[in-house]
């Protein structure tokens, strides 16, 4: 479980959820934050340097795709992973047109995360 | 008519079971995610031991069963709503209705800020109809009440009556407004129309309340 400690933003207004996968996350050596909401998040990016983000789409107030239009204003270069609930990957690669990196489908595959995770801070962010 | 009411009860029932599946897949993702960091703790306990790992399994454990609870919850109105359905004419109680119907509909409403509430009602109001188009109605009124005031306000739902007659109001909290701006903001939603074509193939009356912002049907 070691790696480098790579920055991570989680925005998600499933408490739980992301306090556990950030907890998860932890102990993996990655640094998490978690926002709550869009606002918290776009807050973050603004006064934090983040090496990726990991954004749900379907949030009361500020939606994911609002959240994201907002993050790439202040950091174009932060990758974001979108995560999606819905059955369909139409939100999602509606969100990669817009700039995220990838998307994946909840429930999530930790290992599959991880993966993302190392390929969007290697890669370059789409503008 | 008939083509276009399946048409438009297969989209309300759709929307409203988008909505709750999605929230579903937030339960089991948390459920998911808190059965992972268990055997995260269990695979570091083997390692090297951990001091701790009774209490931390015993809070994943109670995670869990909260969100089996909330997952039950969840299934068990969509049941319910899904078999409102069964038969095109039931009698139903508008209190009972509206409030299931407000419960099964709530994430949709909070993912545009809207908070939706009903005050509850002493007198168990009953009327034969179709469940569907009249949870139709109500739901089409919250749309309108959102489309014409904006997003940030709280729609409250009341059952209203008086010697002659009984409605349903549904108020909007902005209560800035006066009544020629109100109503001109309501009339132009696209909804209106749609809420008078399904009053009226049930026998319902809708209007425009004169006082405050708010909707009324009356269905006596």
């Amino acid at each position: 479980m070691n790696s480098q400690r790579i920055n991570i933003l989680l925005i998600d207004d499933e408490i739980e959820f992301i306090s556990t996968l950030a907890e998860r996350l932890e102990l993996r050596g990655y640094a998490s934050t978690i926002a709550s909401d869009g606002e918290s998040g776009i807050s973050l990016v603004a006064k934090k340097s983040f090496d990726v983000a990991i954004l749900d789409l379907m949030m009361p107030g500020l939606n994911g795709l609002d959240t994201l239009r907002q993050i790439k204003t202040i950091d174009t270069s932060l990758p974001v992973i979108l995560l999606t609930g819905h059955g369909s990957t139409k939100d999602g690669m509606e969100g990669m047109r817009m700039g995220a990196f990838d998307f994946l489908m909840k429930p999530l595959d930790i290992n599959e995360l991880l993966e993302k995770i190392k390929l969007a801070i290697k890669e370059p962010a789409k503008e | 008519m008939q083509m276009k009411n399946s048409n438009d009860k297969a989209g309300f029932l759709g929307g409203v079971t988008a909505s709750v599946t999605h929230e579903l897949q937030n339960v089991l993702a948390i459920i998911k995610e808190t059965s992972g960091l268990m055997e995260d703790f269990l695979l570091m306990n083997q390692a090297g031991g951990m001091p701790d790992l009774d209490e931390r399994l015993g809070k994943c454990l109670e995670t869990i069963k909260k969100q089996s609870y909330r997952g039950v919850t969840l299934t068990s109105r969509l049941n319910g709503f899904a078999h409102t359905s069964d038969s095109p004419q039931s009698t139903i109680n508008i209190f009972e209705t509206l409030q299931k119907m407000i419960s099964i509909t709530d994430r949709l409403f909070k993912q545009k800020g809207i908070d939706v509430s009903i005050i509850p009602c002493d007198t168990p109001y009953s009327i034969i109809t179709d469940a569907i188009l009249f949870q139709m109605i109500a739901f089409s009124c919250i749309e309108c009440l959102i489309d014409a005031f904006q997003a940030n306000t709280a729609i409250i739902l009341a059952i209203q009556s008086s010697e002659s007659q009984a409605a349903i109001q549904l108020l909007c909290n902005n209560r800035d407004l006066n009544h020629m701006d109100y109503r001109q903001k309501i009339i132009q939603t696209h909804h209106w129309e749609k809420i008078n074509a399904l009053c009226e193939q049930l026998g319902l009356k809708a209007d425009i309340s004169t006082d405050i912002p708010a909707l009324l049907i009356f269905f006596k």
